[in-house]
């Protein structure tokens, strides 16, 4: 009985010695942060992702498309907290959101249609395993919330954690 | 003559017969035409593809050269042609005909942009058991996979019917580049309409140069009567394939009366030929990229050399595809061979015509 005692005792020191939980890290490579918002050519690039919306078509295409904008809005969303631009990363990161909610009815329409979406689903597996392993690393480092206070209008709230954590629960 | 012509059609008949020969294993649609001959005995393939290229490319250079004594109908010769080799095996010498399907099915079918979406992408599809750079995206200008509808919608999603429609939707871009010269001037026909590597390459391969190739001699042909049509032709053209951009210069001499006459087609075989010699530099110095220079050279018959030394020229390029079939691999001492075989007629012809010429002095 004191040989099991011994042995529990010792591999919960392990554990409890290193630093929390390890995640097998997701493969699923992320873009570099591009033009962040305040630069005179974001407005550029964020025309330049409106256009290119018309050459993505077909399901593949929109599923492409989608994709991508999720992750450049993950990473600015990630950049901006990390510079403590709450109010800005917190639009960055309401995009993702939506850009990555629309993938799923691509993929749907993709299989109506006839098409195979077994890699793309791995694909979208991957990406999602990858968003949330960024998204819970952010949610360590925000504040609960934040108060938004614009000139000649009242404070908002921004539910910060909250938000991070719904944007967790649309990639599972 | 009558031996030159029976002789080039008795090679067309046989490469018809012979293309089947190079069947893709792979392709499931033609299993019951499936030998595997070009696999199992390469050497002969390539010994035989020899014998076939030799007495085309000699009949066709009798033809040419002593066109004067020509009764047959030039018209009936072309078009016992294009029957023979319609229903040649498309993908003897290059799969590039399977791209275009694929290509067409990718746009028109999965209703998807190609030039984003990869044709590995649609896994289980049957036409990635044989369609080669299934890895890249759309390798052709817009305009082309337009035009793709037509084959496209006419195989009815049956893919003989498709192939062959492909064949036919070149077979008339043929037809339409041989009218076109015979517009501008009938004695450049037979040089161009003849020319082995033009009928093989466009009547057996179905390469799509020939419809670039045709609309940029619209774009010429209509320069000084419908000049706005003239102008988007060229256009076309070159959003088939982008080679034909090099035409502008010429072009625009033309189109403001600086050059005239002959002087418009040597100056745009010369920038044809100029871009052929950079192809090396993005891919390959691939045989049926010829086909972008001998439309213009046709007109310049006057210069019986010159003609003689593209005819040889294209024989030495149609002897690129022997190292390949003969060993099967495209690396080691492949690209040596090829670039020997390309270069080493045109040497022989060039001392030939530099002796016959310094013979001729002496005497």
């Amino acid at each position: 009985m004191a040989r099991y005692l011994l042995i529990s005792l010792f591999v919960f020191f392990i554990f409890a010695n290193s630093n929390g939980l390890v995640f097998a890290e997701s493969s699923y490579v992320l873009p570099y942060p591009s033009f962040m918002p305040g630069n005179k050519l974001y407005i550029i690039s964020e025309i330049k992702d409106k256009l290119s919306k018309y050459f993505y078509f077909g399901d593949f295409g929109k599923f492409k498309y989608n994709l991508s904008q999720a992750d450049k809005y993950l990473v600015e969303a990630k950049t901006l907290f990390e510079y403590k631009q709450y109010l800005l990363g917190y639009k960055s990161l309401q995009k993702s959101n939506e850009y990555f909610t629309n993938i799923k009815s691509n993929l749907v329409n993709a299989k109506n249609s006839g098409k195979n979406i077994e890699d793309k689903e791995k694909n979208l597996t991957e990406a999602s395993f990858k968003h949330v392993e960024v998204l819970e690393k952010m949610k360590e480092d925000v504040p609960e919330t934040f108060e938004w206070i614009p000139e000649k209008a009242s404070p908002t709230t921004l539910y910060l954690k909250k938000q991070i954590e719904d944007a967790i629960e649309i990639r599972h | 003559m009558k031996i030159s012509l029976v002789t080039y059609f008795a090679s067309l008949l046989f490469l018809t017969f012979f293309s089947y020969a190079f069947i893709d294993p792979n392709l499931s649609y033609l299993n019951v035409l499936y030998s595997g001959f070009h696999l199992e005995y390469r050497e002969y393939s390539s010994i035989v593809y020899l014998f076939i290229l030799t007495a085309l490319f000699t009949s066709c250079f009798l033809i040419i050269n002593n066109k004067n004594q020509f009764k047959s109908p030039v018209k009936k010769i072309i078009l016992l042609t294009i029957i023979v080799l319609f229903f040649s095996y498309p993908a003897m010498l290059s799969y590039d005909i399977f791209n275009y399907i694929t290509t067409a099915k990718i746009a028109f079918f999965y209703n998807e942009n190609p030039y984003l979406i990869y044709p590995i992408e649609f896994t289980g599809d049957s036409l990635l058991e044989f369609t080669r750079a299934t890895n890249k995206t759309a390798l052709y200008g817009p305009f082309w996979i337009l035009l793709t509808a037509i084959p496209f919608v006419a195989g009815m999603g049956n893919f003989i019917l498709t192939l062959f429609s492909f064949k036919a939707f070149i077979v008339l871009f043929y037809v339409g580049t041989v009218f076109l010269i015979n517009k501008l001037d009938k004695r450049a026909v037979l040089f161009f309409a003849l020319n082995p590597l033009v009928v093989i390459e466009t009547l057996v391969s179905s390469h799509n140069d020939i419809v670039m190739m045709f609309f940029a001699l619209l774009a010429f042909y209509l320069i000084k009567t419908k000049k706005t049509f003239s102008i988007f032709s060229l256009l076309g053209s070159i959003l088939i394939k982008f080679a034909t951009l090099f035409l502008i210069p010429v072009y625009i001499l033309s189109f403001l009366n600086k050059i005239e006459g002959k002087k418009i087609y040597f100056f745009a075989a010369a920038s044809m030929f100029f871009v052929f010699l950079l192809s090396p530099f993005r891919e390959e110095l691939y045989p049926w990229y010829a086909i972008w220079f001998i439309p213009f050279t046709a007109f310049l018959y006057k210069n019986k050399l010159l003609q003689n030394l593209i005819l040889v020229f294209s024989f030495g390029l149609m002897l690129r595809y022997i190292p390949y079939m003969a060993t099967g691999n495209y690396f080691g001492d492949t690209p040596v061979f090829r670039t020997v075989l390309t270069i080493l007629p045109v040497v022989i012809f060039m001392a030939y015509a530099f002796y016959k010429k310094q013979f001729k002095i002496f005497k």
